[in-house]
């Protein structure tokens, strides 16, 4: 492999890396303060990326589509915390991958319903349609590399409002010790909504910003559903870093995987799970104590 | 001097910067009532998870009947006759009482890998079960959920479950928290009982049960060992006395 | 002991049917009773040791595959010498993968069960030589008649309620108990927790390869779905459904199942919908399941 191609391809791993971290992080927060494990994450990538893929083609933008619909997805989370989740905080294992399965069929339904069983080629904004020359034989197209800066903007807001304001230290105190937050007389239930609309509008993002690379499909949130949960698996659930540090390792072995051996391109990441699992079985940067 | 039943040789337990247990060497000998008391934040408790497996020591050994258990899994050092109770209860808050006793007692089987014949069936379980309740004053309750228990009846059937283990040596963490004068006194008696014969390392913040049942009293401070002797060594100790600050220990 | 009564009255009222002759019958209930199969024995995991596990289809879709592969490859298809070959597949791999997920506790083992069943999913779904996104056809079925096919279904499906019946009540099904209701407990009192539930993982695993076995047997056909995590879900609804931790539970939520999604077909393209709205009314207002309201014991 060239040196070119080599550089090409970890910078792809690189950006779908961080593709992946944004949807895994919304679902590690998720899990981290709220305490329930989403499997309908991936069907709010769906429905970001028909989202984006249903205004761009009405208002011929895909920057504007976006724009528009983030605050869409936020909403939609909103609505589905209040009605459905939030009925699970204090449910068994079983109750939430169940509530949660039932999301994800009622999800495709709607999608079914509303836009049908094509598959949808997303424009890249003109504006972003040039590509970016790497060495001599390969180029980059720059909607990749918007995609990349989107995610680290947002990897970077992220640790900034957990760490330094006072919503991030109510959200980091729900998520230790939501009764004694509750005590205190901060309202909980606000917290866990905006959390979970933040989670949704993450995994919206990612879904708009893949639409034109991946185009827009039905089921296309099942195959970031089980990499995102494979990366949380590596990372440790509940710990940001640990996202971005499986995100990363996920990103790249399955680049690398699909170039270097075609047909087990999705085993290398399972690979890789099992040998993380193996060595440590909380992640690498999960909780000390016994897990939720 | 007869070797000692179980040994601590610097155990040592840090959480990050902080040494909970720091380099503590300890013998315990057969067949005595030893007590392990301190104020609070000692080290204690931790002491007591190090030696059921529940932690892992960060340095340092623990033997029994000279051998090597530093890494040994609760379960293991379970199998090994070293039984343990809990402060807050440790039971199966929607089995009965006569179930989580049998539990226990299915543990000594030789192994419960047995998949054909009905549990009830085996005769020895049903016994030592039945055996653990009743010393320890729970035979009426036995149809009762362990969850609806009364808080003193739950520390009855905490110990009954440790005894239907059959164990040579038994940890307890501060069987006595939270119980009212009476139900104190009624299950010191029955520590009394079950004591004899047995080997136990007591952890426990209430004076009057510790000098009264115990041989050895060590002291811990900031997880190191500040004092150890005879109850009454330990009781007339300035040090011990400053150590917790002037309170009333006699 | 009415309970008794009615199980072994639907028993034999199953077994009754085999002497229908009946075409669609024999299909729908062959099919349903399979399902009863994989209910049961998830629910030996979920219900009785509090594994949830998404991994349960893929030991189904494993078997199957074996078969295919058996007769197709090495022109075996004497039952006699198919169905060790295929259990032992399922078994193996529930070997392999419950090892590796067990490492993981609580919403971890969950999500690494997934992960595992996703992985065998692409494994038959992106290989030609596999079958590909097609599948298989069985050339020759280890049975001919779907009557005998019927047959073999329930008589596993009995044989397999007996011996998981028996296990519970055995101390190795006491042990599962303690185990679901306070794990560590266990630990501190003697027992090597994880063997336990490895063995579980292990016995389900291997009576879903059963279910996958007889599957293939019925239709003569195998195909990825049967692998992925949508199947996985369903079963689990079906164990919701019935009533996990009863045993019987799971099975009448199986056969419940089975008949809203035959009629659900009919009634309108969207039944996928009425599936789903079904689920999240179970966990928000039955959470017993079916086997709640009948209000029956815990132990099979």
């Amino acid at each position: 492999m060239s040196l070119s191609l080599f550089a090409l391809q970890l910078i792809n791993g690189v950006e779908y890396g961080l593709l992946l971290f944004l949807v895994a992080s919304g679902l590690t927060l998720v899990f981290g303060v709220l305490g329930v494990l989403n499997f309908a994450h991936g069907s709010f990538y769906m429905l970001g990326a028909y989202l984006a893929w249903w205004l761009s083609e009405r208002t011929g933008n895909l920057l504007l589509a976006i724009l528009v619909g983030l605050p869409a997805m936020a909403l939609i989370g909103l609505l589905v915390e209040r009605l459905a989740i939030g009925r699970l905080y204090l449910r068994d294992h079983l109750s939430q991958v169940l509530l949660t399965y039932g999301l994800v069929l009622l999800f495709n339904e709607l999608q079914r319903a509303l836009w049908g069983n094509d598959v949808h080629g997303v424009a890249t904004p003109k504006a972003l349609s040039f590509t970016i020359p790497l060495g001599e034989a390969q180029t980059w197209p720059a909607w990749r590399a918007f995609t990349a800066l989107c995610c680290i903007a947002v990897a970077v807001a992220m640790r900034q409002v957990i760490l330094k304001t006072r919503w991030g230290m109510r959200v980091r105190a729900g998520a230790s010790n939501a009764e004694m937050v509750e005590a205190l007389g901060i309202d909980v239930r606000r917290v866990f909504s905006v959390v979970f609309s933040a989670g949704t509008a993450l995994a919206g993002l990612a879904g708009m910003l893949a639409a034109p690379l991946t185009t827009v499909y039905p089921g296309m949130g099942e195959s970031v559903l089980i990499l995102s949960f494979v990366v949380v698996v590596i990372g440790g659930i509940g710990s940001i870093k640990g996202a971005f540090l499986g995100a990363m390792l996920v990103g790249i072995a399955d680049t690398f995987g699909k170039v270097l051996l075609p047909g087990f391109a999705s085993a290398m990441v399972y690979a890789v799970m099992a040998a993380v699992l193996l060595w440590r079985p909380r992640g690498l940067l999960g909780p000390a104590f016994e897990g939720r | 001097m007869p070797e000692p039943l179980l040994l601590t040789e610097a155990l040592t337990r840090r959480f990050g910067a902080l040494a909970a247990v720091d380099g503590v060497s300890l013998a315990f000998e057969e067949g005595r009532v030893h007590a392990v008391i301190g104020p609070n934040g000692a080290g204690k408790s931790t002491f007591l998870n190090l030696l059921s497996g529940e932690l892992r020591a960060t340095r340092g050994q623990v033997r029994f009947r000279g051998l090597d258990v530093t890494r040994a899994t609760p379960d293991e050092l379970s199998r090994l006759g070293i039984g343990r109770s809990y402060q807050t209860a440790n039971l199966f808050p929607e089995l009965s009482c006569a179930d989580c006793a049998w539990l226990a007692a299915q543990s000594r089987l030789p192994s419960s890998m047995r998949f054909f014949r009905p549990a009830e069936r085996y005769a020895e379980v049903g016994d030592r079960a039945a055996r653990a309740l009743d010393v320890c004053g729970l035979s009426g309750r036995r149809p009762a959920l362990a969850g609806q228990l009364s808080y003193g009846e739950q520390r009855q059937l905490e110990i009954a479950m440790m005894l239907a283990t059959e164990p040579t040596l038994l940890l307890l963490d501060e069987p006595l928290a939270g119980l009212g004068h009476d139900e104190a006194l009624r299950v010191v008696a029955l520590l009394t009982e079950v004591a004899r014969g047995r080997t136990v390392i007591l952890v426990e913040h209430d004076m009057d049960a510790v000098f009264s049942i115990s041989d050895t009293v060590t002291v811990l401070v900031d997880g190191r060992v500040l004092e150890r002797g005879s109850p009454d060594q330990v009781r007339n100790s300035a040090a011990v006395r400053e150590a917790y600050l002037g309170e009333e220990i006699a | 002991m009415t309970r008794r009564i009615l199980l072994l009255a639907g028993a034999l009222a199953l077994g009754a049917v085999a002497f229908s002759g009946d075409r669609f019958w024999l299909q729908f209930l062959g099919k349903a009773m399979i399902g009863c199969i994989l209910a049961m024995s998830l629910d030996l995991l979920v219900g009785f040791t509090g594994l949830v596990s998404l991994a349960h289809s893929a030991f189904f879709g494993l078997a199957a595959y074996a078969l295919a592969g058996v007769t197709n490859r090495l022109g075996l298809v004497n039952p006699l010498l198919t169905f060790p070959v295929c259990l032992l597949a399922a078994a193996a791999a529930a070997l392999i993968i419950g090892w590796l997920s067990l490492r993981a506790t609580g919403v971890y083992f969950i999500m690494v069960t997934l992960a595992f069943t996703q992985m065998l999913f692409y494994l038959f779904n992106d290989s030609p030589a596999l079958g590909g996104s097609d599948g298989l056809y069985v050339v020759e079925r280890p049975v001919d008649s779907r009557a005998a096919a019927y047959v073999a279904i329930w008589a596993a499906l009995v044989l397999a309620y007996l011996l998981l019946a028996r296990i519970l009540r055995a101390p190795y099904g006491r042990a599962l108990e303690g185990i679901r209701v306070n794990e560590q407990r266990m630990r501190s009192l003697g027992y090597p927790t994880r063997r336990y539930k490895l063995v579980a993982f292990v016995i389900a695993g291997a009576l879903a390869g059963v279910a996958g076995y007889l599957d293939a047997t019925l239709y003569g056909f195998v195909n990825p779905a049967q692998l992925g995590w949508r199947q996985s879900g369903l079963i689990l609804v079906t164990v919701l459904l019935g009533g996990k931790g009863t045993l019987y539970g799971p099975a009448l939520g199986a056969l419940l199942l089975a008949f809203i999604e035959h009629y659900g077909e009919r009634v309108t393209e969207h039944w996928n919908a009425l599936i789903a709205a079904l689920v999240i009314a179970v966990v928000l207002f039955l959470p017993r399941g079916l086997a709640g309201l009948v209000q029956g014991g815990r132990r099979a």
